[in-house]
C-alpha cells in the first residue's frame, strides 16, 4: 500500500534527480555501474554481437599479415632493392629464383614486383576489404539499433505506468518529462560506453601485440602511457563531472525557461511584459554557454594532454625501432615470423610497426576521449536506470484474481488518503453507489472530487479503508480487470491525430461503426459529427480538423460510452458544453447505463439534478448526500446554499420538463 | 503553421545557395573576431609543412646512412639539417626526434597521416536526437591544429561561436515575441518554435564551412606545392591535388541530395517517435484509463523501428558515396606508388624522399577531400536553416509606420461591422455592430463555438478584424501603437498560465511597479487573499512550473488578481468563474461590480449567476450579436433566444 511518507520520498527522490541539483555523487564505480547495468540489454543481441566481432576478428588475421608483407615488399624489397623472401615472391606469383635467389634486386625485378605488389593490394581492397567494411559498418549499426530500440521500449513502459502514478503530482511529471529528455541520449547509450571502447581497446592491443611480436621491449615503452594517463584521467574525472553537471543544469535552466514563457505567451504578450522575457531568456542563455565553455575547454585540454602523453611514449617506441633497424636485429618471435618471411628488422619492419603504434596511440586517445564523455553521459544515464528501477507502488497482489462481473454496488469504508502525510485530501469518506444509478460529487474546488475516483481507478491506495466493488476489495482484484470495468472522460480530454471514427474507438478496436454511432449519438455528438466535412472519417488533431472544447469533451464521452464498462467515470466532462447539450447528454447517458454505475464529478449544479444521489464535499470530508430532494430541504444544509448561490429567482413560467 | 514549419524541408540546390548565402552575413556584426579565427586557421598551415622532413631525416642519414648535405634541403628546414652534419646516429635519432617532440607540444602532429595528428576539440556524444548533436556543434573547434596552436585556436573560437549563437538566438526569440497571439493558438506551436531554436546553431556551422574551408584548403595545396617545388623543382603532385578536386566533387555530388533527402526523413521519422512519446506520456490517464496500454506500446514500437529504419537508409546512401570516393582515390594512389618509385629505383629520389613525398601527398589529399566534401556535408544543416529563416521571415505584429499612442478610453469601444474570418475563410463573426460602454459590465453569452472569444480578442488587437473597425472612443485601433492599445486592456485567459516565481511577483506580471499593498489588495478583490496567506510562505511562495498544486480555481483567482493590479481601464474576463464555487463567485462579482463603475468589463460567461450581474448582455449564436439588453429586459421576450437559452440551464430548479 501507498503509504504517505514513501510517497513524498519517492518524489522527493525524483524532482532530484529531474533536476540534477547536488553534488558529485557520481564517483568511478557509478560509471561503472552504469557500464554494467548496459549489459543485460546487450542479452537480446548476444548472438549478432559475437558473430561481429568474430567478424571482424577474422579478418583482421587474415589481412594483418597480407599488409605486413606488403610494406616489407614495397619499403624494402622495391624501394632499396633488397630480394624478397620466399614466401612473398610465391604469393605475388614472381618465380622465387628471379627475386628471391640473387644478392640484389636488378631495377626490370624491382619493377615487375612493384607491380605484381600494387596489384595484389588492388585486389585485396577492392574485392575484400572495401566491402568488408561497408558491411560491418550496417551491421554495427542495425545492431546498435537493436540495442536502442529494446532500451525504449523498456523505458517506454515504466515512463507510462510511473506517470500513471505521479498524475497528480505535476512538479514530479516534470521530472519524469526532463528525464524523458535525457534518456533521447539512450540511443548513443551502448555505443559509447561499451562497444566503441571495446572495439578501440581491442585495436589498441593487437597493435601492442604486433610490436610485441617483433620487439617486446619497444611495446613496453609505448605502453608505458598508461600509468600516467589513468592518473590524469582519474584526477581531471572530477573536475569533468563537475562542469558536466553545471552545463547541463544551466541547459535545463535555459530549457526550462524558453517552455514557461512559450507556455506562457498569451500572458507575457497580454501585459505587455515581452522586455523582462527577453532580459530573463538571455541571462540564461547566456549562464548556458559560459557552463558549456568551462568544461568544454577543459575536455579540449583533456585531449591535448593525453595526445601529448601518448606522443611522447609513441615517439621513444620509434626510437628504439629505428636502432633496431638500423642495427638490422633480429625479430623477437622469429619462429612465428618468418613464416611471413621476416627474420630481421627492415624499413619495411619499421614503417609496419610505425603504423601500428599510429593506430595504437589513436585507439588510445578515443579510449580516453570516451572515457570524458562517459563521464558526462552517466550523469544522465544514472537517472535513466533508476527510473528503469524504480518499482511502481500500486502493484498486483501475488493472488490477485480477476474482477468477476459487476452486480451490485461500489462501496468506500471509511476511506483516508494524503498526498503527504501532512495534507490529507481525503478522510474518512464513506458511502454506497449502486449499480442503475448516477451518483454526483460536488464541492469545491480542492475538496477532494477528483482524488475519490483516481482511487477508484486504483492509481493510489488508500492509506486506511477499503474500496470495494460487489463486496471485494480492489487490492485483492487485478489491475488489468479493474481498469476493463472502469471507463473515464476527462475534462482535458484527449484526441488522437486520427479520424473521429478512430477515436471514439480507440478503446475498443473491435466495435462496430453502428456501435460507434450510437456511442455518438449517446453523448449527443452525433449531430455535430455528421456535419464534419468527412464526417465520421474526418481527420483530427493536429494536421486535421479542430473541435470545440465541448465537441471534443462530447467525443470522449462517447469514447468511454463505446468502452462499455459496467462503472463509467466523468470528471467535470460537460463544463463546456452548454445547458441544453449537457441536459440532452445527461438524459442519455440515464437511458444508456440502467445496470450500470455512473459516477459524475461536477461544479454545475444544473446537471447535479440528473442524479439519483448527490455526495457534497468540504476538504475532503464527505459533508452531505441523498438526493436533490432531501438536500434542499435541509436548513443551512451545504448543498442548499450551494444551490441558492447559484439558482436564479424562480422563473415565472416553468418550461415543460 | 506547423505544417509549414515540418514540411517546407525539400528545397532546391538553388534554394539552398540562397540559404548559405544569408547565413554568412550572419558573421557581420563579429567580423573582427572572426577575422582572428581565419587568422589562426591561416598561421596553422605553415607548421604541417615542417612534418614530413624530421622523417626523411631518419630514413636517408639513420637508416640508410647517406650523408647530409644542407644545401639539398629548403632554407626553412636547412638549420635542422645543419645540426646533423657529422653527427652520430644517436644524435641524429635525438635532433630529429626532439623537433618531432616539439612539434607534438605546440601543433599537435608528429607525422602528417590522422592516427598521428589531433584536432582541438570537445566532442561529447551525441545521440540522434536535435538537443544533443547540437550540443555538439555549438562546441565544436573547427580548428586544423592541436597542441598549444590548437588549444588557443579553440578557446578563440567556442568563445565566438557561443557569441555567435547567443547573439541569433536571442534574435529568434525576439521574433517569437512579436509573433501574433493566434500563432499560439495551435499548442503545437510552441514545440516547433523550440526545436527552430535548437536548428539555430547551424547558422554557425555553414558560417565556419562555407567561409574558412574555401579559404584554407586552397592555400594548404598552394603552400604544400610551394614548398615541393622549392625542395624538388615540381609542381606534379600539386596539379593531381587539383584533379583531385572535381573527382571528389563528381564522385560524392550525384549523392549530395540523396543524403540530404535521406537525412531529412530520418530527422522527421525521429520526430514521430518522439512525438509518440510525448503524446502517450501528456496522455497517459487516458491511455490506462481506456486500457489501451498494449496498443500504444505497439504503436511506439513500431514508429520507433521505423525511424531506425529511415536512419539506416541515411546511412546507406553515406556508405556508398564512400565507396565511390575510394574507388576515385584509389588509381590516384596506385600511380603515385609507381610514379615515385620509379624515380627511386632510378636514382632520382632516395627512400627518405619517397616518405616525404607520400607525407605532403596525404596532407594536399586532405585539403582536396575537405574541399570536394564541402557541399555535401553543408547539405544537412540547409533544412535547419530553412526553418531559422522561415520563422525569421514570419510577419509579425509591428506597428503601421506613423502608429500614434492611443488616448486612454474613456467613454466605450465599438464595433463598427466587424467580420472575422479564420485562416481557412470560416466566418467566425459576421457584422457585429455593438457598444460597450464604459462603466458598465458587459456580458459575452452564446453555447460554445458562437465567437465569444474572438470577439473579445478584436479588443486588444490579439486579432485584427477581416472587416469593419474596432474603435476605443470613435479612434481606430488599427492605427495605433499597439503597446498604447494593449497597454489599456486587462485580460484573463481561460486557462491560466502562471510562472515559476513567487505568488507575488506572479501577480506583479499585470504591472511590475505595483506596490506590495496594492498587490494584496488585488488579491482579496479577487478571493485569492485567503489561500494566499495558507501557503508555506504567504506570498512569497514559490509556484513551481505551470503552478504546482494549486487547484484550477486558485489558479484562476490568481489571474484575477493579476488582471485587477494592472489597474487598466479595460478588464476583459473569458470564463472567469467557471472554476469557483458559489462563495468565492459571489464575492468575485461585488468586486467586479464595483470595478465596472469606471471602467469597461467584459465578462464571458456560461454561468447565469455570473451573467446575471451584468448590466449589458450580448447574446451570440453562430457569430452574430442576435439579443442585447439586461437580464431581465432580454427574459421578458417570451419567444427570445436568450430567454429560451436560460430556461436550458435552469429547468428543473428548485
Amino acid at each position: 500500500m501507498a503509504s504517505p511518507t514513501r510517497t513524498e520520498a519517492l518524489s522527493d527522490e525524483l524532482r532530484r534527480l529531474g533536476s540534477g541539483s547536488e553534488g558529485d555523487r557520481l564517483s568511478f564505480r557509478l560509471v561503472v555501474a552504469v557500464l554494467l547495468r548496459c549489459l543485460p540489454l546487450l542479452r537480446g543481441v548476444r548472438r549478432h554481437l559475437l558473430a561481429f566481432f568474430g567478424i571482424v576478428l577474422l579478418l583482421f588475421a587474415a589481412i594483418l599479415p597480407l599488409v605486413a608483407m606488403g610494406f616489407d615488399i614495397f619499403w624494402t624489397g622495391v624501394l632499396q632493392g633488397s630480394p624478397l623472401p620466399e614466401i612473398q615472391a610465391r604469393l605475388l606469383l614472381l618465380d622465387p629464383a628471379l627475386v628471391s635467389g640473387v644478392d640484389v634486386l636488378s631495377e626490370a625485378a624491382r619493377r615487375s614486383v612493384r607491380d605484381h605488389a600494387l596489384v595484389a593490394a588492388a585486389v585485396v581492397l577492392l574485392a575484400v576489404a572495401l566491402p568488408a567494411a561497408g558491411a560491418l559498418t550496417y551491421y554495427y549499426i542495425w545492431i546498435t539499433q537493436r540495442i536502442n530500440q529494446e532500451l525504449r521500449l523498456q523505458l517506454h513502459d515504466r515512463l507510462q505506468t510511473l506517470s500513471l502514478r505521479f498524475h497528480a503530482e505535476t512538479r514530479v511529471g516534470d521530472a519524469i518529462y526532463r528525464l524523458h529528455q535525457d534518456s533521447a541520449m539512450v540511443s548513443d547509450l551502448i555505443e559509447a560506453v561499451f562497444l566503441t571502447p571495446v572495439m578501440h581497446f581491442g585495436r589498441h592491443l593487437i597493435a601492442a601485440g604486433v610490436v610485441f611480436l617483433f620487439d617486446p621491449l619497444a611495446a613496453l615503452i609505448f605502453l608505458l602511457a598508461w600509468p600516467p594517463a589513468l592518473a590524469l584521467g582519474y584526477w581531471m574525472s572530477r573536475r569533468l563531472r563537475i562542469g558536466f553537471r553545471a552545463a547541463r543544469e544551466t541547459n535545463a535552466a535555459l530549457t526550462a525557461r524558453i517552455q514557461e514563457i512559450l507556455e506562457g505567451i498569451k500572458v507575457v504578450k497580454a501585459y505587455g511584459t515581452e522586455p523582462a522575457a527577453q532580459r530573463s531568456f538571455e541571462a540564461h542563455s547566456r549562464a548556458a554557454f559560459d557552463a558549456a565553455f568551462g568544461v568544454r575547454f577543459l575536455v579540449c585540454i583533456f585531449s591535448v594532454l593525453v595526445f601529448g602523453l601518448v606522443s611522447v611514449t609513441t615517439l621513444a617506441g620509434y626510437a628504439r625501432m629505428l636502432e633496431m633497424t638500423r642495427l638490422a636485429e633480429p625479430v623477437f618471435a622469429v619462429a612465428l615470423l618468418i613464416g611471413f618471411g621476416f627474420d630481421r628488422f627492415t624499413l619495411g619492419v619499421f614503417n609496419l610497426l610505425k603504423g601500428e603504434l599510429g593506430w595504437g596511440s589513436g585507439s588510445f586517445r578515443i579510449i580516453y576521449r570516451m572515457w570524458a564523455r562517459a563521464q558526462d553521459m552517466a550523469i544522465g544515464l544514472d537517472r535513466v536506470f533508476e527510473l528503469l528501477d524504480l518499482e511502481p507502488e500500486v502493484q498486483d497482489a501475488p493472488d490477485a484474481v480477476d474482477l468477476p462481473p459487476f452486480q451490485r454496488d461500489v462501496t468506500f469504508r471509511g476511506v483516508h488518503f494524503g498526498y503527504g502525510p501532512d495534507r490529507p485530501t481525503l478522510e474518512d469518506v464513506g458511502f454506497t453507489a449502486r449499480a442503475g444509478s448516477l451518483t454526483a460529487i460536488v464541492g469545491p474546488t480542492g475538496s477532494g472530487k477528483s482524488t475519490l475516483m483516481s482511487l477508484l481507478l486504483r492509481l493510489f491506495d488508500p492509506d486506511a479503508g477499503s474500496i470495494e466493488i460487489d463486496g471485494l476489495d480492489l487490492r485483492a482484484v487485478s489491475l488489468a480487470s479493474l481498469r476493463s470495468a472502469v471507463s473515464i472522460a476527462l475534462q482535458e480530454n484527449v484526441l488522437f491525430g486520427a479520424t473521429v471514427r478512430e477515436n471514439i474507438r480507440y478503446a475498443a478496436p473491435t466495435a462496430s461503426d453502428a456501435a460507434v454511432r450510437e456511442a455518438a449519438r449517446v453523448a449527443a455528438a452525433d449531430g455535430f459529427i455528421q456535419e464534419l466535412p468527412d464526417g465520421y472519417d474526418t481527420l483530427l488533431g493536429e494536421r486535421g480538423t479542430k473541435l470545440s472544447t465541448g465537441q471534443r469533451q462530447r467525443v470522449s464521452i462517447a469514447r468511454a460510452v463505446l468502452k462499455d464498462t459496467p462503472i463509467l467515470i466523468l470528471d467535470e466532462p460537460t463544463a463546456s458544453l452548454d445547458a441544453e447539450t449537457e441536459l440532452r447528454v445527461l438524459r442519455n447517458l440515464r437511458a444508456w447505463g440502467r445496470d450500470r454505475a455512473i459516477f459524475l464529478v461536477t461544479h454545475r449544479l444544473s446537471s447535479v439534478r440528473q442524479a439519483d444521489r448527490i455526495l457534497v464535499f468540504h476538504e475532503g470530508r464527505l459533508v452531505e448526500q441523498g438526493s436533490h430532494e432531501t438536500l434542499l430541504e435541509r436548513p443551512g444544509g451545504a448543498y442548499r446554499s450551494l444551490v441558492h448561490a447559484e439558482a436564479p429567482p424562480a422563473p415565472q413560467r416553468m418550461a415543460a420538463p | 503553421m506547423r505544417e509549414t514549419f515540418e514540411a517546407r524541408h525539400d528545397v532546391s540546390q538553388r534554394e539552398v545557395l540562397r540559404i548559405f548565402g544569408r547565413a554568412i552575413r550572419f558573421v557581420a556584426p563579429f567580423r573582427g573576431r572572426f577575422a582572428v579565427k581565419a587568422l589562426l586557421t591561416v598561421v596553422s598551415l605553415f607548421p604541417p609543412l615542417l612534418l614530413p622532413w624530421p622523417i626523411k631525416m631518419q630514413i636517408d642519414h639513420l637508416l640508410e646512412g647517406h650523408p647530409v648535405i644542407p644545401g639539398d634541403y629548403p632554407g626553412f628546414i636547412r638549420p635542422l639539417a645543419e645540426q646533423l652534419v657529422g653527427a652520430s646516429p644517436a644524435e641524429i635519432l635525438l635532433w630529429t626526434l626532439g623537433f618531432q617532440l616539439l612539434l607534438v607540444f605546440t601543433i599537435g602532429a608528429m607525422g602528417s597521416t590522422s592516427s598521428e595528428r589531433d584536432q582541438a576539440d570537445a566532442r561529447l556524444s551525441a545521440g540522434r536526437d536535435t538537443a544533443t548533436t547540437t550540443e555538439n556543434d555549438l562546441n565544436y573547434g573547427h580548428s586544423r591544429a592541436s597542441g598549444l596552436l590548437g588549444l588557443f585556436e579553440f578557446r578563440w573560437t567556442l568563445r565566438l561561436t557561443h557569441l555567435l549563437n547567443h547573439h541569433y538566438r536571442s534574435r529568434l526569440f525576439e521574433r517569437i515575441h512579436a509573433l501574433p497571439m493566434t500563432a499560439f493558438d495551435d499548442e503545437r506551436i510552441g514545440d516547433a518554435i523550440y526545436r527552430v531554436m535548437y536548428d539555430a546553431p547551424a547558422i554557425t556551422q555553414v558560417v565556419y564551412r562555407l567561409l574558412l574551408i574555401p579559404l584554407y584548403s586552397p592555400l594548404g595545396i598552394l603552400l604544400v606545392t610551394w614548398t615541393l617545388d622549392v625542395a624538388y623543382g615540381t609542381r606534379l603532385l600539386g596539379w593531381v591535388a587539383l584533379a583531385l578536386l572535381p573527382l571528389v566533387g563528381l564522385a560524392t555530388f550525384p549523392f549530395a541530395a540523396l543524403i540530404r533527402r535521406r537525412g531529412e526523413e530520418s530527422r522527421m521519422a525521429g520526430a514521430t517517435t518522439a512525438s509518440t512519446v510525448e503524446e502517450g506520456m501528456s496522455n497517459v490517464l487516458a491511455v490506462q484509463s481506456l486500457g489501451a496500454n498494449e496498443r500504444e506500446r505497439q504503436r511506439f514500437d513500431r514508429d520507433s523501428a521505423h525511424s531506425f529504419g529511415r536512419f539506416r537508409r541515411y546511412i546507406a546512401a553515406w556508405i556508398f558515396a564512400i565507396a565511390c570516393l575510394a574507388a576515385v582515390g584509389l588509381p590516384v594512389i596506385l600511380w603515385l606508388a609507381r610514379y615515385g618509385s620509379d624515380l627511386v629505383i632510378a636514382g632520382t629520389l632516395t627512400t627518405g624522399d619517397f616518405a616525404l613525398m607520400i607525407a605532403y601527398f596525404v596532407q594536399l589529399a586532405t585539403y582536396a577531400f575537405i574541399l570536394g566534401t564541402l557541399w555535401i556535408r553543408l547539405q544537412g544543416n540547409a533544412a535547419g536553416l530553412n526553418r531559422v529563416f522561415f520563422l525569421m521571415d514570419l510577419p509579425g505584429e509591428e506597428d503601421a509606420p506613423g502608429a500614434q499612442p492611443l488616448p486612454a478610453v474613456a467613454r466605450g469601444v465599438r464595433f463598427e461591422g466587424v467580420d472575422f474570418d479564420y485562416e481557412d475563410g470560416t466566418a467566425a463573426l459576421r457584422s457585429i455592430d455593438v457598444k460597450v460602454p464604459v462603466g458598465a459590465m458587459t456580458a459575452l453569452v452564446g453555447s460554445a463555438g458562437a465567437g465569444k472569444t474572438t470577439l473579445a480578442y478584436l479588443v486588444p488587437r490579439f486579432l485584427s478584424p477581416t472587416r469593419g473597425r474596432v474603435l476605443f472612443d470613435e479612434r481606430d485601433v488599427a492605427g495605433a501603437s499597439l503597446a498604447s492599445v494593449r497597454s489599456q486592456v486587462a485580460f484573463v485567459f481561460q486557462e491560466q498560465h502562471l510562472f515559476d516565481t513567487s505568488v507575488e511577483e506572479n501577480i506583479r506580471v499585470g504591472r511590475p511597479d505595483a506596490t506590495q499593498a496594492e498587490v494584496h489588495r488585488a488579491a482579496r478583490a479577487a478571493g485569492a487573499d485567503e489561500f494566499i496567506r495558507a501557503l508555506p510562505d504567504g506570498y512569497a511562495t514559490r509556484l513551481g512550473r505551470a503552478g504546482g498544486k494549486l487547484s484550477v480555481g486558485q489558479k484562476q483567482r490568481l489571474a484575477i488578481a493579476r488582471a485587477l493590479v494592472r489597474e487598466a481601464p479595460i478588464l476583459i474576463l473569458d470564463e472567469p468563474t467557471s472554476a469557483l464555487d458559489p462563495d468565492t463567485e459571489r464575492r468575485l462579482l461585488v468586486t467586479l461590480r464595483e470595478a465596472a463603475r469606471t471602467r469597461l468589463v467584459l465578462v464571458i460567461a456560461h454561468r447565469l449567476s455570473t451573467v446575471r450581474q451584468a448590466d449589458q448582455i450580448l447574446f451570440l449564436q453562430d457569430g452574430r450579436v442576435l439579443e442585447r439588453g439586461s437580464h431581465d429586459a432580454l427574459m421578458a421576450d417570451p419567444d427570445g433566444a436568450y430567454r429560451r437559452f436560460v430556461e436550458l440551464q435552469t429547468r428543473g430548479a428548485a
